[in-house]
């Protein structure tokens, strides 16, 4: 998986820093998965029918920042996209669950 | 011979004043009664209007959203699941307004009250228990000798 621009804000955020604004690490996670949707040549319509979804709403829900991922779909996403679901879902947590992603992985595996 | 000038629907982009008041109106209560709920718009990559209903903070996520497609409203939770779709934006809120995830203001205050009433009892009462139970102790040796 590619390392973005995303990943060395992560790498950059300060130890003592307040708690992260979840809707803000939310954004950064939606932006990251537009950019691998972009890359998979996918519209939002197109990943929406992959996935079996009526509308691409939802889709564009996520990547606006204002939900997850789910987890029942995270696997299906992943694939879509053409990435391995185990490291895309690992990439997620970093923004969906920070404190839970240090703890698994450390701040080094950032 | 007069002319009936109809509205014309709005099918795509930004969402129109009389639509946002449709929605802001459905979800008023919620967002009003110190929920610390907001709302926000964004569009599609097409440019469809989307209207988020947001929960409080700190995860300030999507509970429920209303779309724009084609001429076609779209409700949806903050998990993606179809909740309903129809032409007709004044029934789209209304099923947006009952779908609102509620924890009753009214139960939350019940609740508040029950607790600090039963804790003053509990202040009060406490001493004339243990006052009890230690005369009972006392006692209960001398009792069962009587007995």
């Amino acid at each position: 998986m590619k390392r973005s621009k995303h990943q060395d804000v992560f790498a950059e955020r300060s130890a003592v820093q307040a708690a992260p604004d979840a809707k803000q690490l939310r954004k950064l996670a939606g932006d990251w998965l537009k950019q691998r949707r972009a890359d998979a040549e996918l519209s939002q319509a197109d990943l929406a029918a992959r996935l079996g979804l009526k509308y691409y709403t939802f889709i564009s829900q996520v990547e606006n920042g204002f939900s997850r991922v789910p987890t029942e779909i995270m696997g299906a996403w992943a694939r879509e996209l053409g990435l391995e679901p185990g490291a895309f879902a690992r990439h997620l947590l970093m923004y969906y669950e920070p404190e839970m992603h240090r703890l698994l992985f450390g701040a080094e595996s950032k | 011979m007069s002319v009936v000038a109809f509205e014309r629907k709005q099918d795509n982009g930004e969402w129109s004043e009389k639509e946002l008041s449709t929605l802001a109106a459905a979800f008023g209560a919620a967002i009003a009664r110190g929920s610390g709920r907001q709302w926000e718009t964004a569009t599609t990559e097409n440019g469809d209007a989307q209207f988020y209903l947001l929960g409080p903070l700190p995860e300030q996520a999507c509970e429920l959203c209303v779309s724009r497609i084609g001429g076609r409203y779209i409700l949806e939770d903050g998990c993606g699941r179809l909740l309903f779709e129809h032409r007709n934006l004044e029934l789209v809120a209304l099923h947006a307004k009952a779908a609102v995830p509620s924890t009753s203001w009214l139960m939350v205050r019940a609740i508040t009250l029950w607790v600090a009433v039963r804790n003053a009892m509990h202040e009060k009462v406490e001493p004339f228990l243990v006052e009890g139970e230690e005369l009972f102790v006392q006692f209960a040796p001398q009792l069962a000798a009587l007995a």
